[in-house]
Formats: structure tokens, C-alpha cells, sequence
């Protein structure tokens, strides 16, 4: 995020896409509804009737995959109704006249009719947000799970940078992270081609502070994507992995080719607090502890980095994350010894720069500190690109519809999204242990348009079964306008019907993201 | 020390021996009261010992006594099958006597209510025995917080009873209120703690109950929104908005002093032996009310917002004469969604009647 | 001093003394306390309800479906619904669950002396009605004509037939139907209100008692309206989650009322004055 959550509610148009923020982020919904409140105006780009959709003020129900176009319609828009930030453009970005021939060569009408949305409320979203003082944009998921992942996130960045919506408090774009330390997992180099503070391991300066710090020499070449590693297939390059706190026999596309990958290896290593569906392929399983019994600090999505203590020691013969890496370490021949989590918090301040000034006693004695915070004194950044973005000048990367990797068609006629509901979480190893929260919900559900259900003849809660062309699984039918006539929608939370033996293995060659949001399926019901 | 025999009786308490008089109190009571932890925030805490916290009364606790009298999670009883049968054996906790120091008008409140739930159909035996040893020492709001309306809700800021003894601070002291008979038992039991108290202090309480109540900073229309539910005018849709917006957390009936609502179930401790539990639950939850087979009499999150608010504003005034919101705002505090309870009185409220 | 208050939530061991199928997703089971002095002295009313415990299941509420002029067991009849319902049908003679109760309102028998009955039921709904009727039936000077309208899905899922056959022995009027028939099937096939055509009671002497499905309740309050029956006149048992049986936990929820304790047997008079599921059109 540019900007930090509670900023959010000081905005005068919320821009939501891709984000059903009321059940991934609640504590985000919360800023956004407050705004709402104080009168601010809310848009959502969703193909879904989301819950916050029913709370906008305008509802772009555009087609799956069709974000480009959406966004490049409302560009086209603000430059007709001269709302471009001329003096933002000049001043801080460059490749401009590149993004404005794309976009004046486009057909107004033809691009609307792509995606599925009035023109007229495109161009009120487009003037709304054009016009605002302060507005952001949020995205998450339903954005950048695409083949086209990467252009639909770099157009979000030239709608931002076209109306000059950045670089300003409460005014920014703002990715919402899924778990409470991806952003932090990310920022420690848990990522294919950079090293941690996204000093890219093509560098060879930065290879070697970092080979002179850890006294050992560094590959080159970037690592692989997850799914080039999970769906390297039974003899693949990689023999052995070790998986830690990550459920990719649940959470992967296309699940056949994980498990012919998995069960492909010479050696497999699990480390998670319960014995997952990957765990259970493992030849050894570390039992690790979970956030409450280990201490050290987390980052969220807006950089901020906390500490957590811990409050119950680990069961049993569990141990902490950094206690397996570092005995395992050992074991392998490289001693990794540190007393302390706040020894390794030095350790990353002294070599990542955007932690530079982030140490336990700081971090202690308040609510946290919001990356970058480059040194002792530094009081950390509540939102980024004041004066200047990282790279200098902000890079206008203009980009065209990218179709799915896979459409429906005569034979598997309904597009199928997946996604998250409020009550569990991810795979579901955590909360579906929950009794509570199964009491909420304990099985997969099909969202449906009535319309295809009438066709098919399904009543309300009927299983049927979902097929498409890799696998196919059993749900209960759940009726609801949510959903437009032929889309149908589920999640990935149930061991019962893991839905992505169906989903496509097509992903965005940007960041190596599978396309989780776009596939095509058929709704067969059951014989009774 | 001469002493009124009237139940009304009032006495001074210097505030340097406060911390004298507990003392006595801890040697034969547990002791409850706010403290403010490291983290800053204020919780009603046991204390063991009185030298080791810092009591504050200025600031309401985050928490209201509920826990201790319906805790979070109790045992109701334990379990074990056996070839000659499934049996099951009372749960033997022993609740220590307590001394609740420090509780708002609202909290006292609450607990009267609470009483009213655990006695009226059938006396619940869990509750009461924890009630039955138990003193509660009431502080007065001089100064109501920003989320407060107790006043509108018939439950502050002062409070005539509910409580064993009944402080009122008047600076460099209390005055000390007797409102029962062991409230009483307390005064004179350690009189030395205690001096007589004059017309002068009983105006100066006055005065502060004046004061306190021209502080509240916001108008809650709670009367109004009960006469609308009782007349049945409140319209669908403000229950419908209002449900849209509801993040399900539970965190509005977790919070409130008088959200009695709980579940029961058991929870297996190996093949043979399980113990049965009782929870909080929550009305707002769907879970709540679906039954066995997954059919659900309250259907959609519409009907689950209307009970939660029908039964504190109408249903529980039809019980007790009086809502069972209380006016502590705990609820409008941790609302993620703006579903809490003043936000449905001001949507009642709003327009004509 | 602290009193000692009687543990209402702690249940007491029964022994399953006989078990009825009653088609393929019921079963009556037949209990009796273990604690014989117990048994012996253990009253309840028709209409009333039992917490039902088994092992690691929890507590579910389930009508008693017996007639108290009958004393020394207990009958609960139980459709295969949740996890409880599926363990009790795993039950053999001789297995103990744990019963605490009676809870609830019953049957107001003192006002339907004198008075023709007409039972209406679909399915598991028959269950509340049975042990109505048994008393009736054990008192039968004290009631006037009784008759039973019984829908069923098929005629296979026809429950309670055992009783449906000495209920007819007795000279009650048993009329059965299904929604779909099967062959050999030559009664009526409808919904239940079809078996109402051809009814002409005596309103004035006349009470209707209902259990069974919302939609089937909901059609039948209808036709029982269209007939002349007064809101006062029809009596039924709600089906709501319940768990302490007290009214205290507040799961049985009904618009400012609570089915353990208010009912779960109340009147359409009382019934329409509440928003509700069953009343809602």
C-alpha cells in the first residue's frame, strides 16, 4: 500500500477492484465504510454483487478479465474531460505521449461494450475519481490472479499517475496483502529474483553485501516462480523442496500436477502447525509453533512492521520457524546462531536499507513502524512516493486487453471465479478447526445466477457437480443475483471440494500468478 | 463512630486510604478492579497483589464484569462412557468470594440485569454461585467518556443501587454510600477507614452528579427507538442497511456487559472422556439459530440484526421495565461495520414518526 | 452462605428399553431413567420436550412423542437430521444416553376436553401429535371425535404405522397421503391439505393441532382459515435450535418469545403476532 489503512478514511472516493474487502479485510471495509460515512463516494469494480459492492455508489460490474479496458476507458474519459494532472504528468512520470496515443486510438463505445459496463457509468466512475481531491484506489486479488496480472496492476498505476492521485496523504493505490506477514515475506526476499528490501539478485554489488555479510557466495540467477516449482512435474529439475507454513495441495492451480510434482521428489519437508494435505506427502514433518507461542514481528500491508510476543509456549515437541531453519541450517554445514529474533532485526536492519532504522526496542515502544525507515532516527513512512517514486520518474506503461487464458465455450459454458468468504481462511488448516466457524459454514457452496439455475433445474443447496476440462468436484448449489448469468462462483477453503483441480494452469508471465479467477466450467446436476 | 441504621447511610473515605482499606478487603475477598496494563489499556483484573498495580477509575474499563459471572468458557460438567453406561459428573469449581471494586454505573447495571436472566425462568446454578459471593463496590461517572449515554438509557451517570458500597468521588475523598446489607457489614466492620459525612459532602455529590450529566457529549434517542419498536414503526429497511454492513464478528455481544446469549457443547478429551462446555455466542451469527439438517428459521443476516436489537430495546423492557443497553458505547467502539446500537437508535430516529 | 441450587444442566443416564423403526430416516426410542425411584416419580405433559445427550455429540432438543397416562418410559421419536440424530440411530437396547427435562409448554389438555380433534401432520411432525392422541385416546370419554390427517413423501416413508393401524383400531380417523405415490399406492397422493376436502367438522366444538414442515404449515393454517377455524382454535409445536432448554441461551429465539419456554406449543392466535418465519407470507 502507498498509503497506511487509516488514511483510507480521510478519502473522498474509494476506488475498489478485485477486492471483496468486507470478507478478505474487514478492518480495511471498516476505513472504507467510515469514509462512506463522512460522505465519501465509493466505487467497485467487481464482477460479483459483493456486500460492498450493495454499499457503492457505483457498481462496475465489468466481465472477468476485462480490467484493462475498463481502466483504459475511465484514462480516455479523464483526458476528454481535461482531468489529467498535467502538471503531475510533466513533473514526476514519463512515457506519457505512449499511454495517451494508445488511448485516444481507442473506440469508446467498443472498449465499453468489451467489458460489459455502460459507457455512461464508466465515465461517471472515471469523472468521480478524476475530480476527487483525495482518492485511492484498492485492489487485491480479483486483479492481479490473471495471465494479465502484471498489465492490470501497471494500468491501475497509470489511472493513478493520469489523475495524479499519488504522492499525497490519503491519496494513493493501495494492494490489500492477504496474510498478516506476506507483505514481510516479500520484503525478506521471498521472492524469485530479489534479495531482502527488493535488492535484486541480478545486482552483483548488492549479491556481494550480502555474500560479505552471510559469508557465503550467492547463485546469480534468479530462483523459480511457484508454480514452476509446483507444477514441475514428476521428474522435474527440482528434487527436493522443504515447504513451510504453505498448503499448495489446496492452494494451487491445477492440483493433479502438484501432486504429481510433489510425490515426483527425491525428498519433501514440511513445516506447519497442523498436518496438512502437503504435509501429508512429506517424508519429515517439523511441527512448528504458531504466532501466539513464538515472538518476533510481522509486516502488514502497510508496511508496518510490529512486534508480536509470544503468550503460550509451543505444544509438545513444536519450535518456532527460526529455531527449524537455523537447526536445519546446522545439519546442512552452515551455522546459522542467532540468540535472539531481535539479534536477526539487526541483522535485517544492517542489510536491508528500507529496515534500516527498525529495532526491537523501537518497534516495542509503539504501534510499529511503516517501511522505509532508513535509519535510528527515521520515523518511519505513512505513505510512499512523496517527491519522487523509488525509480525516479513514474514509467507510464500503456497495455491492451489480454483475453484469459481460457474462456467458456459450448462445452463447459459457465465462467468460474474463486475466491475467499468471511469465515475461513485459506485452506482452511487453521479455521476449520474452529467449530464456530464450521458452525457458520462447513461446506463449499456454488454461487449461481437463477437464471442458469432454472436451466439446469437446480433448487436451493442441491449438490451438483462442477466439471471442467482438468477435474471435477461436488458443492451445493447456492442461488443468488451475486453472481451475473453465466458466471458461477465458489472458494478454495474445503479439503471436501478443492476446487482447483479445476481452476487453469495459465498464469501471468509477469510474476508467475496463476489465473485463479478466470475458468471455464460446466454445472452438471446430480442423478437423484 | 455513630452509625444511621437506614440502608441510605453515607460515610467519607479519604482517597490516601484507599489502598488501606482494600488491603483489608484482599485479606478475606479475591479482588477485582480496573487496572491499566502495559499495553495502556484498562481491564477489569484480578489482583493479587495491591502494590504491584496501578487502580484506575477515571477511564471505564474495556471489559465489564461479565467474565466473571459468566465466563468466557466454563465447564458445566464432565463425561465418560463406559460398558455400563454415559455419565456424567457435576463440575466442582469453587469460586472464591470477590470483591469487584471500581464498577461504573453501567457495569452495576448490567449486573443487575444479568441477575435477572440467570434467576427468572430457572435459577442457573453456575452464575448465582458465583454472584452469591460476591461485594460490589461502585464508583460514580463524574466524568462520562466520549462513547458514553447512560443517561440516555436509564443507567447512569450516578446510580441509586445495584451496588454494596456506592463511591462518589469529591476530590480528596469518597463519599461512601451503603446501599445493602453487607455493604453495610463492610462500613462497619472496618470503621476506622470511615468518617462521618456531612450535608455539605451529600451537596457536593449532588453537584457532581449535575455536572457529570451535562458532560455527556452525545444525544442517543434511546426512548424514542423503544417506543418505535414497541409501536412496530421502525421500517425493514433500517434493519436491512444496517445487516448489509454487519462484518459478523461478534465482537458487539463479546463486549457487552449484558449479552447473556451462550452455547453448550462438548469437547472430547479422548475416546471415553469429554467435558461439556458453555460459550459465548453471539445472535448475530447465523449459526446461531440454524438447526440440525441446516434449515434456518431467521433467515439472511436481516433477522439476526433485528433480534439483537429488538430484544435489548422491547423485549427486555417488557421484561424488566428498562432496556438492557446499558449506555457503555463498548459496542459502538468495536464495531467494524457501523452496525452498533447507537447507530440503530439514530436511524430510527430519523425522519418523522 | 451460599445456597445449594439444583445443576439443571446435568443430565441423567436412560436406558434405551426398546427401539421402533419407524421408516428408514425414524425411530421411536423407548427410555427409562436409570435412577428407578426417578423413573417411577418422572411426570411430563404431552407436548412437552427432552435435552437428549450422547457421547461427544452435545445436547439436542427432542419432543416427547409418549403419552403420560402411560408411565414408566419415555418415547422419543427422532428423524436422522445432524450428528446427534445419526449417532442415537446407531443406539442398540440397552445403551444409555443422558435426558434432562421435561421442558416447555405442553398441550393445553384441560381446554381440548370435550372437544372433536383434528390432527395434521406431515412427516417427523406426527412425533409432538402422538402422544396427544395416546392420551386422548387413554381418556377417550373425556374427548370428542379424532382425526388424523398424516402426509408422507412416499409410502414408504409412511411413519408411525404401527400406531396408524391401532389408532384406526380404536376408531380414530386416520387419512394418509404422499406426495408421490409408489405401486400399490391407491390412497390419496397430494399435499395434506387434500386430505381436507372432505372434512366437515363442527367448528364450534372443533381444535386443529398441527406439526410438520413450514410450507406445510404454512398451506394447511390457510385452509384450516378458509374453513372457519378461529386463530384460537388451531394449536402447534415449533421446531427451533435449542440449547439449554430453559430460557436462558436464547437460541430458540422467536420474536420476543423463546420456544423452550413459551412453547414450544402455542396457539395461531399467539403465533400471529409474531415476525416469524412460519407466518410470513
Amino acid at each position: 500500500m502507498t498509503n497506511s489503512i487509516n488514511e483510507i478514511e480521510n478519502a473522498e472516493v474509494i476506488l475498489v477492484s478485485g477486492s471483496n474487502t468486507t470478507e478478505a479485510h474487514p478492518q480495511v471495509a471498516r476505513r472504507m465504510l467510515d469514509a462512506v460515512d463522512r460522505g465519501a463516494r465509493l466505487i467497485v469494480i467487481d464482477p460479483r454483487r459483493t456486500r460492498l459492492a450493495e454499499c457503492s455508489h457505483l457498481h462496475l460490474a465489468l466481465r472477468p478479465g476485462t480490467d484493462i479496458p475498463l481502466l483504459n476507458a475511465m484514462m480516455r474519459v479523464l483526458l476528454d474531460e481535461g482531468l489529467a494532472d498535467e502538471l503531475f504528468i510533466e513533473m514526476r512520470t514519463e512515457n506519457f505521449l505512449a499511454l495517451r496515443d494508445m488511448l485516444n486510438r481507442l473506440d469508446l463505445e467498443e472498449t465499453a461494450a468489451l467489458t460489459g459496463v455502460p459507457l455512461p457509468l464508466i465515465s461517471q466512475a472515471a469523472q468521480l475519481y478524476g475530480r476527487a481531491r483525495k482518492a485511492v484506489i484498492c485492489y487485491c486479488l480479483g486483479v492481479t490472479q490473471h495471465v494479465c496480472g502484471t498489465e492490470n496492476v501497471q494500468t491501475i498505476a497509470n489511472l493513478a499517475m493520469l489523475a495524479g492521485h499519488i504522492e499525497k496523504e490519503d491519496t494513493g493505490v493501495d494492494p490489500l496483502r492477504g496474510q498478516n506477514n506476506v507483505q514481510g515475506a516479500c520484503d525478506m526476499g521471498a521472492l524469485p529474483n530479489m534479495l531482502p528490501s527488493y535488492q535484486a539478485v541480478a545486482n552483483q554489488d548488492y549479491r556481494d553485501k550480502f555474500e560479505r555479510a552471510w559469508g557465503a557466495s550467492l547463485p546469480e540467477a534468479p530462483g523459480k516462480t511457484l508454480v514452476e516449482m509446483t507444477h514441475g512435474g514428476k521428474q522435474g529439475p527440482i528434487r527436493g523442496m522443504y515447504i513451510m507454513g504453505e498448503n499448495p495441495m489446496l492452494s494451487d492451480p491445477t492440483l493433479s500436477k502438484v501432486e504429481e510434482t510433489l510425490r515426483g521428489l527425491d525428498f519433501l519437508a514440511v513445516s506447519d502447525i497442523f498436518l496438512t494435505e502437503t504435509a501429508q506427502l512429506a517424508q519429515v514433518v517439523f511441527p512448528a509453533a504458531c504466532f501466539a507461542e513464538k515472538s518476533g514481528s510481522f509486516t502488514n500491508s502497510e508496511r508496518r512492521v510490529q512486534m508480536v510476543r509470544q503468550a503460550v509456549a509451543p505444544p509438545g515437541e513444536c519450535r518456532t520457524d527460526s529455531e527449524i531453519i537455523m537447526e536445519l541450517s546446522s545439519r546442512l554445514g552452515y551455522a546459522m546462531e542467532y540468540d535472539s529474533s531481535a539479534e536477526v532485526m539487526e541483522e535485517i536492519a544492517l542489510l536491508s536499507p528500507i529496515y534500516g532504522g527498525m529495532h526491537h526496542d523501537r518497534l516495542d515502544q509503539s504501534w510499529g513502524l511503516q517501511w522505509p525507515c532508513w535509519d535510528r532516527s527515521h520515523p518511519g513512512t505513512p505513505f510512499l512516493h512523496k517527491y519522487y517514486f523509488t525509480r525516479g520518474r513514474g514509467h507510464f506503461m500503456p497495455a491492451s486487453h489480454t483475453p484469459p487464458g481460457e474462456l467458456p465455450d459450448a462445452e463447459y459454458p459457465l465462467l468460474l471465479m474463486t475466491g475467499r468468504i468471511y469465515h475461513h481462511y485459506h485452506t482452511g488448516t487453521m479455521t476449520r478447526k474452529s467449530e464456530r466457524l464450521n458452525r457458520e459454514c462447513n461446506h463449499a457452496v456454488l454461487q449461481i445466477n437463477p437464471e442458469d439455475a432454472k436451466a439446469h433445474g437446480l433448487r436451493q443447496g442441491e449438490s451438483v457437480q462442477l466439471a471442467s476440462r482438468r477435474g471435477q468436484i461436488t458443492l451445493a448449489a447456492s442461488i443468488t443475483d451475486q453472481v451475473e448469468p453465466g458466471m458461477v462462483y465458489t472458494t478454495f477453503h474445503f479439503h471436501e471440494a478443492p476446487i482447483n483441480r479445476l481452476t487453469n494452469d495459465a498464469f501471468d508471465t509477469g510474476s508467475g500468478c496463476p489465473e485463479y479467477k478466470v475458468c471455464a466450467v460446466r454445472v452438471e446436476k446430480m442423478s437423484s | 463512630m455513630p452509625h444511621a441504621s437506614s440502608m441510605a447511610d453515607s460515610h467519607l473515605l479519604k482517597k490516601d486510604h484507599l489502598k488501606g482499606f482494600l488491603r483489608k478487603l484482599a485479606k478475606e475477598y479475591r479482588l477485582v478492579a480496573p487496572v491499566r496494563n502495559r499495553h495502556g489499556d484498562v481491564l477489569f483484573t484480578v489482583i493479587d497483589d495491591l502494590d504491584a498495580v496501578e487502580i484506575e477509575l477515571s477511564e471505564p474499563p474495556q471489559n465489564s464484569l461479565k467474565q466473571f459471572f459468566l465466563p468466557q468458557q466454563e465447564q458445566l460438567s464432565t463425561y465418560t462412557i463406559t460398558p455400563e453406561g454415559y455419565d456424567f459428573q457435576p463440575t466442582k469449581a469453587t469460586i472464591p468470594p470477590t470483591v469487584y471494586f471500581g464498577v461504573h454505573p453501567c457495569d452495576l447495571s448490567a449486573v443487575l440485569y444479568m441477575d435477572v436472566v440467570f434467576s427468572r425462568q430457572q435459577r442457573d446454578p453456575f452464575y448465582l454461585r458465583r454472584r452469591q459471593g460476591s461485594v460490589l463496590i461502585g464508583i460514580n461517572c463524574n466524568n462520562p467518556s466520549p462513547k458514553c449515554f447512560c443517561n440516555a438509557t436509564g443507567s447512569g451517570p450516578f446510580i441509586e443501587m445495584g451496588s454494596d458500597l456506592q463511591l462518589t468521588d469529591l476530590g480528596d475523598r469518597f463519599l461512601v454510600e451503603t446501599g445493602r446489607t453487607s455493604g453495610h457489614t463492610l462500613t462497619e466492620r472496618w470503621q476506622g477507614f470511615f468518617s462521618p459525612s456531612t450535608d455539605k459532602d451529600r451537596a457536593a455529590r449532588y453537584q457532581a452528579f449535575l455536572e457529570a450529566r451535562g458532560r455527556f457529549s452525545r444525544q442517543v434517542h434511546v426512548e424514542q427507538a423503544i417506543r418505535r419498536l414497541e409501536a412496530d414503526t421502525v421500517p425493514d429497511e433500517v434493519f436491512a442497511k444496517l445487516s448489509l454492513r454487519c462484518q459478523d464478528c461478534g465482537g458487539c455481544a463479546y463486549l457487552c456487559p449484558t449479552c447473556t446469549c451462550f452455547t453448550i457443547s462438548d469437547q472430547p478429551l479422548d475416546a471415553v472422556n469429554g467435558q461439556r462446555l458453555r460459550s459465548w455466542d453471539a445472535c448475530t451469527f447465523a449459526g446461531f439459530t440454524v438447526m440440525a439438517g441446516g434449515h434456518n428459521p431467521v433467515q439472511a443476516k436481516t433477522g439476526a440484526i433485528r433480534q439483537r436489537f429488538t430484544h435489548k430495546l422491547r423485549d427486555d423492557v417488557r421484561l424488566t421495565g428498562r432496556p438492557s443497553c446499558v449506555g457503555c458505547g463498548r459496542c459502538v467502539g468495536i464495531c467494524f461495520g457501523g452496525t452498533d446500537i447507537v447507530r440503530f437508535v439514530e436511524r430510527t430516529c430519523q425522519g418523522s414518526l | 452462605m451460599p445456597q445449594t441450587i439444583t445443576d439443571i444442566y446435568l443430565p441423567r443416564q436412560a436406558k434405551v428399553e426398546q427401539i421402533e423403526v419407524e421408516n428408514s430416516q425414524i425411530s421411536t426410542f423407548v427410555l427409562a431413567f436409570c435412577d428407578h425411584a426417578y423413573n417411577d416419580a418422572f411426570r411430563y405433559q404431552p407436548g412437552q420436550f427432552m435435552m437428549v445427550s450422547m457421547p461427544h455429540c452435545g445436547e439436542a432438543p427432542i419432543s416427547i412423542s409418549s403419552t403420560p397416562t402411560r408411565p414408566g418410559a419415555i418415547h422419543l421419536s427422532v428423524r436422522r437430521a445432524g450428528k446427534l440424530t445419526a449417532a442415537m440411530h446407531g443406539l442398540r437396547v440397552g445403551d444409555t444416553i443422558g435426558l434432562r427435562g421435561p421442558y416447555g409448554r405442553p398441550f393445553p389438555m384441560e381446554q381440548l376436553q370435550k372437544k372433536d380433534l383434528l390432527f395434521v401432520a406431515g412427516g417427523i411432525g406426527l412425533a409432538p401429535l402422538r402422544g396427544v392422541l395416546d392420551t386422548c385416546l387413554d381418556q377417550r370419554d373425556q374427548f370428542g371425535t379424532l382425526t388424523v390427517l398424516y402426509g408422507s413423501r412416499t409410502p414408504s416413508d409412511i411413519a408411525f404405522q404401527t400406531d396408524l393401524d391401532m389408532w384406526r383400531e380404536k376408531g380414530v380417523d386416520c387419512r394418509l397421503t404422499v406426495d408421490a405415490a409408489e405401486p400399490g399406492w391407491d390412497a390419496q397422493v397430494g399435499l395434506v391439505t387434500s386430505l381436507m376436502d372432505g372434512l366437515h367438522p363442527k367448528l364450534e366444538r372443533s381444535t386443529a393441532l398441527i406439526c410438520g414442515p413450514p410450507l406445510m404449515f404454512r398451506a394447511v393454517l390457510g385452509r384450516l382459515t378458509a374453513m372457519g377455524f378461529r386463530d384460537e382454535q388451531v394449536l402447534t409445536t415449533m421446531e427451533r435450535h435449542m440449547k439449554c432448554g430453559v430460557g436462558i441461551c436464547r437460541h430458540c429465539h422467536m420474536d420476543g418469545k423463546l420456544a423452550c419456554v413459551d412453547g414450544p406449543v402455542f396457539s395461531l392466535a399467539e403465533l400471529r403476532k409474531l415476525k416469524i418465519m412460519e407466518m410470513e407470507d
